[in-house]
């Protein structure tokens, strides 16, 4: 009897000891929530704490690309936090994540309370959703306490552009800000069949040249889609999306009328277009639903061309990508709009441990041009050699193919344009982005960002509608004589009309102001 | 008359607590796992705000159920999740069962063994692979079908992932081809466990073999087929997400007979990552399940009390 009354203490005591675990990592979690949350506005007034060059802070940095092409990317960053310790005293972590795992990875990152002190966000992976959720931290008052030099390389255009509801929640690298649109070709097709690009002016000029190669060469696709999952109108962009291209502004401008996409007669004749495509089989049958990379496809010699944003170097890179020389023609002109020049920017999460000090990072790498090309190309001596001021070279035995750090995403590294240029490679590029830069189009709505909280539902009922239409219609595989109609209406059903209303609202509040 | 009393206590404990003891783990991990996350219903009617945390954030009622119902997609749903895995479950239960009997009456042990395997292996491939041998079948550029089999026939080319009409067809084989294992291998099970003489008896006076399975291998094994059914009717609300997302390659176009509440969830909120409205609509989900559950088990009581799961 007495051993088993001891016994049922000891369970007893073990039934407490694993239910106070439990309930104490449940209430640990909530209690750094509420820390990381208030410490925010605390961090402010204890600056000097931190600035006394006692204790190193160590930053969690998140950068975007492709983590197989960067094996050395450990190297990099032992280097680069033995050049950047005497500047400000900060260690970093850096972790990259590739374009496909991006969005979650990160949602995961965020949402569970996990140090993150910089980040590469974007509205293509919901960065105005992450500001509405309120996982990004404003850096108004961060820049102007330290970033001088962000400022001074950005100006105030590019920086007030991220603005969302009066402030600054993202910092956008010297990359290109505009993007046109075009068709990417195989040269030796075009010049076996002496196609003349600079002929190709817009969308109807196209139809000649498919059915050359149609009628040519057998086993080759004419057209496929410019991107993975992306409908083959993606690129099309001859109206400023505002956002997220439920309620556009045709030609950048339109009297600052926001109207429905879906609804323009140009709209309509271009399905028109795309079903006579489809039906003469210049599109692909699979255009919908492939999984393929445009990329690959053409490589394998499948296709003949694709569409795609144009901007200088561009199909350069891609003849290197696809291994075939590309040629292309460009039938949009590059135009700057809210979404073009936000494309990708840094952030600072909710769950920055130290706001200052990723501000104070973020910030050297508008200022150190050896920080931005020890990021950009790796380890002097090891990755690249220099043969003049501002041309390298990869050293004996590095190829392109080969590189260790081979970072294909160079541009987010701050004043991406202050690095080397690769010899061989046009030296004068970042002159020429620049220009290209300067003269885009300007959309009118240029700075303008759309705040969707208060139609969060008919996006979701809308984006629904889209995913059963919209790729199928773009690519041809419907009648858009009859289920554009239907389309239409159904995203009527949805509430885009809503959508527009509150765009429309927002715009014109915004007009009031700038 | 006390002290047998508390010796009487004493040996009822005796009994219950190595039980109590081997019931604690998982009665701790239901707990731990399946109740305490409960509180985050909360989140299906807030505006979550990471700034404010969770239970800082406003309450905004039902708002975020509303996209549910915003266009008649929640009827098309709705439908077609119940249509389909009612399907399933009948499809499944009754060619399980066939199937088991079948593999019952096989008296060779390698080429029991060898079927059983054979009809186990669907159930163990990825969704994501089943997609692609789907893809190789149907694929409007190189699939079998269309390349190989209908120039053929003499039928011309269909282009599958565009044509809604004929995916509930495809869906059901697929469901029944990869799931029939599974329940197969339950259903066997049981029905090795039924006493062989009652067998021999009814030989002995003259039953069929259909007479048999009739009347003693149904109902022997009646009780699993019940409790089977009730536990896949309380998740009838819940889809194979790989199925109904992976398989049609994700084609928006045949949406009509394809979408599901999981697929519709999971395509709306994607590019919306709202945590609320997923919250929303897995409580929308479980709270159909639980109501369907109940009922179920409510019509089996007032039928045979005996084989009711509660």
């Amino acid at each position: 009897m007495k051993r088993i009354g001891k016994l049922m203490f000891v369970l007893l005591a073990l039934i407490l000891v694993i239910s106070a675990c439990g309930g104490n990592s449940g209430k640990n979690g909530s209690n750094t929530d509420s820390v990381s949350s208030s410490g925010n506005q605390a961090t402010g007034s204890e600056v000097p704490k931190n600035d006394s060059k006692e204790k190193i802070t160590n930053l969690n940095v998140l950068i975007f690309g492709d983590g197989n092409t960067v094996k050395d990317l450990p190297i990099i960053q032992d280097a680069v936090n033995a050049h950047i310790k005497d500047l400000i005293n900060v260690k970093v972590n850096m972790t990259i994540i590739s374009p496909g795992d991006y969005v979650q990875k990160t949602n995961l990152l965020l949402s569970g309370n996990e140090q993150v002190d910089l980040m590469i966000v974007s509205p293509f992976f919901g960065y105005y959703s992450q500001v509405a959720r309120g996982q990004l931290q404003p850096l108004d008052e961060l820049i102007d306490q330290h970033g001088p030099d962000i400022k001074s390389v950005l100006g105030e255009d590019y920086l007030n552009t991220s603005r969302v509801n009066g402030k600054i929640y993202g910092v956008v690298p010297m990359k290109d800000m505009a993007s046109g649109a075009g068709l990417t070709m195989r040269k030796d097709l075009v010049d076996k069949y002496g196609i003349d690009v600079t002929k190709i002016k817009s969308l109807e000029d196209m139809t000649a040249v498919f059915k050359v190669i149609k009628e040519n060469e057998p086993g080759i696709i004419p057209l496929i889609s410019g991107a993975t999952g992306a409908s083959m109108l993606y690129f099309n962009k001859w109206y400023d999306d505002l956002g997220d291209g439920l309620g556009v502004l045709p030609n950048f401008d339109n009297g600052m009328k926001v109207v429905n996409l879906f609804e323009t007669t140009e709209y309509a004749e271009q399905l028109k277009l795309m079903r006579e495509w489809y039906n003469k089989g210049y599109i692909g049958k699979d255009a919908a639903t492939t999984k393929e990379v445009h990329l690959d496809v053409v490589k394998a010699g499948r296709a003949f061309s694709y569409f795609g944003p144009t901007k200088v170097g561009k199909v350069e890179q891609e003849s290197n990508s696809t291994g075939r020389p590309m040629v292309g023609a460009e039938y949009l002109a590059p135009a700057s709009t809210t979404s073009s020049v936000l494309s990708f920017m840094w952030a600072v999460p909710l769950n920055a441990k130290t706001p200052e000090k990723s501000m104070k990072l973020l910030n050297l790498m508008y200022k150190d041009k050896d920080l931005i090309n020890l990021l950009s190309w790796g380890v002097e001596g090891t990755h690249y050699v220099k043969i003049s001021d501002n041309v390298i070279n990869y050293p004996e035995g590095i190829t392109a193919a080969n590189n260790p750090y081979a970072m294909g995403t160079k541009w987010q590294f701050g004043n991406s344009f202050s690095a080397y240029t690769l010899n061989g490679s046009d030296p004068d590029i970042f002159k020429k982005l620049e220009e290209f830069n300067k003269s885009a189009i300007k959309s009118k709505a240029l700075g303008f960002s759309f705040d969707n909280s208060q139609v969060k539902t008919e996006i979701a009922a809308v984006t629904n509608v889209m995913n059963t239409y919209k790729n199928a219609l773009e690519a041809g595989l419907l009648d858009p004589a009859d289920k554009l109609p239907e389309y239409i209406s159904k995203l009527k059903e949805a509430g885009i009309d809503k959508i527009i209303e509150e765009k429309q609202k927002q715009l014109d509040e915004w007009v009031k102001f700038n | 008359m006390d002290q047998k009393a508390a010796s009487l206590r004493m040996m009822k404990w005796k009994k219950i607590l190595p039980l109590t003891l081997m019931a604690l783990p998982g009665v701790l991990y239901l707990l731990i796992n399946n109740y305490m996350p409960m509180f985050g219903l909360v989140i299906a009617f807030k505006d979550v705000n990471f700034a404010k945390g969770i239970l800082a954030s406003d309450w905004i009622g039902f708002k975020n159920f509303f996209y549910l119902f915003k266009t008649q997609d929640a009827y098309i749903i709705t439908r077609n999740t119940l249509l389909y895995n009612g399907a399933f479950i009948v499809l499944t239960t009754v060619s399980a069962i066939g199937v088991a009997i079948l593999l019952n009456e096989v008296k060779n042990q390698i080429v029991k063994r060898f079927y059983q395997s054979i009809i186990l292996l669907p159930f163990l491939v990825s969704m994501v692979i089943v997609s692609y041998l789907v893809y190789a079948f149907l694929s409007t550029e190189t699939g079998l079908l269309n390349k190989v089999v209908f120039p053929k026939l003499g039928i011309s080319e269909i282009s599958w992932y565009i044509e809604a009409k004929y995916w509930p067809y495809i869906l059901t084989i697929i469901h029944v081809w990869k799931n029939i294992g599974f329940s197969c291998v339950i259903y066997l099970a049981s029905i090795i466990g039924i006493d062989q003489e009652y067998y021999e008896a009814a030989t002995l006076d003259g039953a069929s073999k259909w007479q048999q399975i009739r009347s003693i291998t149904i109902p022997f094994i009646m009780p699993v087929i019940v409790m089977l059914s009730l536990i896949s009717i309380g998740r009838i609300f819940y889809s194979d997400f790989g199925l109904f997302y992976q398989v049609p390659m994700n084609s928006g176009t045949i949406s009509s007979t394809t979408n599901v509440i999981d697929t519709y969830v999971y395509r709306g909120l994607l590019q919306l990552g709202d945590i609320g409205m997923s919250s929303a609509a897995g409580l929308y989900q479980s709270l159909v399940g639980l109501v369907l559950v109940v009922l179920t088990n409510y019509v089996i009581r007032k039928i045979n009390k005996e084989n009711a799961l509660f």
